[in-house]
């Protein structure tokens, strides 16, 4: 569905990634995890053909969030989402209509990005991605700046997403590892530009754990449960 | 004539001015110890041919003292500090009237020709003066108007205007800056402009905008009214041909 | 709302268009043939063409660098421009081959855009941008006053606040008709980059990902931009504000999406330009002036408060 293979990346003199031959195939909500710095979003940028050398896909079939994308304009959420259309090359509403409800936005398509809440402008950021209706999402941490209802919700559709006639395939650079466990079917653990672990989320959290220093274990302390389905 | 003899020193007399310079060279080319130096410029001095043979010297006291003139001529306006330097040290300094009428200019060059001791010559300038104004014929009087670039219409008193008038023309000019349309408004049979200059300058262009097309023109050498001497007389006998 | 605007745009600028032919120097009515066509016709079309190619150019120029104080004058486009066209025109090039007075303007623009994306394409932080655009029309400036101190005729310097400031008095339709094609076509390039602006809206990134060509697109708004104000500054001179405010104007009418605005923005420069240059005919009328002000100079006592008021918003 998806690929890439690089021997070495090189950015500003350093090597960011190394040896890499990735894959990901319809039907799967892949999460990409590690510490700052290992190569996540690097490699994201690959799949999204944004690396100098490799070769842009077709805008239609593969869709990309980048980290911190903002607004420079006084944009309206149905204008930003709208923007999914571009490689479309229409103006049609159902996908733009349809993908604002979905992230949440459906009382909120007249209101401008740049006033609204953190949360609220990064789901209309991912409105746009789902308004294209594409078979490949990439995508660079969505629950950023999302509270943890909002998070919880944006990960579950990206999960539904992915399996709904197993036509689609979602990747995310995720932090939370929390949420790659509940969500992922399958966790990539980058260290130092390697994958160093390619596995079921539950396999994976050990070498995760690792690279970011962490112990891990089960505990029963209290904490926040995710909505009941 | 007498001519001052060959080994005789430089000339004593200094010019500092486009006016001077007109009126010294052609009336004692042999006391000329320095002209400005846009007594070269062919589209402002009518002596510019015989002044590229002619030593010049700028608007500069020091450069001025060491010619060691015994009179400089400057103009009302111009370099005005440099003359105060030259008559603080003792120099003789004459300026000019500014002719704007030839009663004026008769007056004016009878009295630099005095000055420089050749009243004959003056005397004979004056004439041929006189006799390009005897040649106009009067008849039906032209609603003319003289314009300078920018659309600068010449006006009562000055001496675009005498010459207009002694031209047996009707200057309708009132002074100020007029653009096209205001042109059109005064409604003149005749444009007196300038020889178009070597260069263009928007200044310059505006008056061959294609609207103007219609209205006849007569273009004069811009030297005979850059400054009012008995040469000024040429462009009248020009204009009335 | 948003056709309402556009309708409302268009509709200024025709009545301004209508009373740019009925006022002349002698006042209100109806002029003669001649008068109407040779003069004021060039001059109103002209405002037209300068206004719409300014205001269209400011619109694209912030939409594509995605900074809101970009604009044709302010980055030294317009300053290039005029200083290729007086290189043209003191030394007798225009004389002798009328159409090398809008080439060289075009030329002049041109070489000022490419120093931008020279210079954009390694650092494209907003303050990098204008300063690089400040330097270049402070130089353009220095250049062009050096230009008419050199050149060969007497009243060449004292035009400089033409080239500098602009105006459109005195014209003729030969200015017109040298000026409108290149324009005309800029138009056509810059009113076909929206949809490739509105993907810029989220950064070059994104842009990149919905298949803008990022790169391309700078090179074709700088080419656009290019043809839209170099001929036009090669007739009338720098105008400046006037690519900075409209943009301004517009949004809260017409939306912030940067593709939403080229229409509203041309007609908005047109209307703008046609009032400003009324108001420089009327001027001597109401005010009993003995000389229409220059263009540039109603521009700018318009423009450089609203200068102000975006920096304000836009610094921290």
């Amino acid at each position: 569905m998806i690929g890439f293979t690089a021997r070495e990346v090189v950015l500003g003199g350093r090597v960011v990634l190394r040896g890499i031959d990735f894959r990901a195939d319809a039907g799967q909500l892949v999460a990409l995890c590690g510490p700052n710095g290992a190569g996540k979003s690097t490699l994201l940028r690959g799949l999204a053909g944004l690396l100098a050398g490799s070769r842009a896909p077709d805008p239609r079939r593969v869709a990309y969030l980048p980290q911190g994308a903002r607004c420079d304009w006084g944009m309206t959420a149905w204008e930003v989402a709208a923007l999914g259309r571009i490689p479309h090359g229409d103006a049609a509403e159902p996908p733009v209509a349809h993908a604002l409800e979905l992230c949440g936005l459906g009382g909120l398509q007249g209101a401008r990005v740049d006033r609204m809440s953190g949360g609220q402008a990064r789901r209309a950021m991912l409105a746009r991605v789902f308004a294209t209706e594409p078979e490949v999402f990439l995508l660079d941490e969505p629950t950023s700046d999302l509270d943890p209802a909002a998070a919880h919700a944006v990960m579950a559709l990206l999960r539904e997403t992915a399996h709904a006639a197993r036509r689609r395939v979602v990747v995310v650079v995720l932090h939370a590892l929390d949420l790659a466990l509940r969500y992922a079917d399958r966790m990539v653990v980058l260290e130092g530009g390697q994958v160093v672990a390619d596995a079921a989320p539950v396999d994976a959290l050990a070498r995760a754990a690792a690279a970011f220093g962490l112990p891990w274990g089960v505990d029963a302390s209290p904490r926040l449960l995710p909505p009941s389905a | 004539m007498l001519l001052a003899p060959l080994a005789a020193r430089a000339g004593d007399v200094v010019s500092m001015n486009l006016c001077t310079d007109d009126y010294l060279v052609l009336l004692a080319p042999e006391r000329i110890a320095a002209l400005s130096p846009l007594a070269r410029d062919p589209s402002l001095s009518v002596v510019a041919a015989q002044a590229r043979h002619l030593p010049w010297v700028r608007a500069d006291g020091e450069a001025v003292m060491n010619l060691h003139p015994s009179l400089v001529l400057a103009a009302p306006y111009g370099a005005q500090t440099t003359v105060a330097v030259l008559e603080g040290l003792g120099v003789r300094i004459e300026r000019i009237a500014l002719a704007q009428d030839f009663a004026a200019i008769r007056k004016e060059t009878r009295r630099l020709a005095a000055l420089l001791g050749v009243p004959a010559r003056g005397e004979s300038l004056i004439a041929a003066m006189d006799q390009d104004l005897s040649g106009v014929r009067t008849g039906r009087k032209l609603r003319a108007l003289a314009l300078a670039p920018r659309g600068y219409a010449a006006g009562p008193g000055t001496l675009e205007d005498s010459v207009l008038r002694a031209a047996g023309l009707d200057d309708i000019g009132r002074g100020g800056r007029l653009g096209l349309e205001a042109i059109l408004a005064a409604r003149p049979q005749l444009l007196v402009v300038a020889d178009a200059p070597g260069f263009p300058s928007l200044a310059t262009d505006m008056l061959t905008h294609p609207i103007l097309a219609a209205i006849p023109r007569r273009a004069l050498p811009p030297a005979l009214l850059a400054c009012a001497g008995p040469w000024s007389a040429a462009a009248v006998a020009m204009l009335a041909r | 709302m948003r056709y309402r605007a556009s309708w409302a745009l268009a509709g200024s600028v025709s009545v301004l268009f209508v009373l740019s032919l009925l006022v002349g120097p002698a006042g209100f009515g109806v002029p003669s043939l001649p008068i109407l066509t040779e003069l004021r016709l060039p001059r109103a079309l002209l405002a037209l063409l300068v206004g719409g190619g300014l205001g269209l150019s400011g619109a694209v120029l912030q939409g594509a660098l995605r900074n809101p104080l970009a604009d044709p004058g302010l980055l030294g486009v317009s300053g290039c421009a005029a200083l290729g066209a007086v290189l043209a025109f003191y030394w007798g090039l225009a004389a002798a081959f009328a159409p090398a007075l809008p080439l060289a303007g075009l030329a002049g623009a041109g070489l000022g855009c490419l120093f931008l994306l020279a210079f954009a394409g390694r650092a494209m932080s907003g303050p990098a941008l204008i300063l690089a655009g400040v330097a270049l029309s402070a130089l353009a400036a220095a250049l062009l006053a050096l230009a008419l101190t050199l050149a060969p005729n007497p009243f060449a310097l004292a035009e400089i606040t033409v080239w500098l400031m602009g105006g459109l008095a005195d014209r003729s339709l030969l200015h017109v008709a040298m000026a409108a094609p290149p324009m005309l076509v800029g138009w056509v390039v810059l009113l076909r980059l929206g949809p490739r602006l509105d993907g810029l809206a989220l950064g070059e990134e994104v842009a990149a990902s919905l298949g803008v060509r990022v790169a391309g697109t700078l090179r074709v708004a700088a080419l656009g931009v290019a043809l839209a104000v170099g001929a036009g500054a090669a007739v009338a001179g720098g105008i400046g504000f006037v690519g900075l405010v409209v943009p301004h104007l517009l949004r809260p009418l017409l939306g912030e999406r940067p593709g939403g605005l080229l229409v509203g923005a041309l007609l908005g420069g047109a209307a703008l330009l046609l009032g400003a240059d009324l108001l420089a005919r009327l001027a001597p009328l109401l005010f009993g002036l003995s000389q229409e002000p220059p263009l540039g100079v109603l521009t700018a006592l318009l423009g450089a408060p609203f200068l102000v008021r975006i920096a304000r918003r836009v610094a921290p």
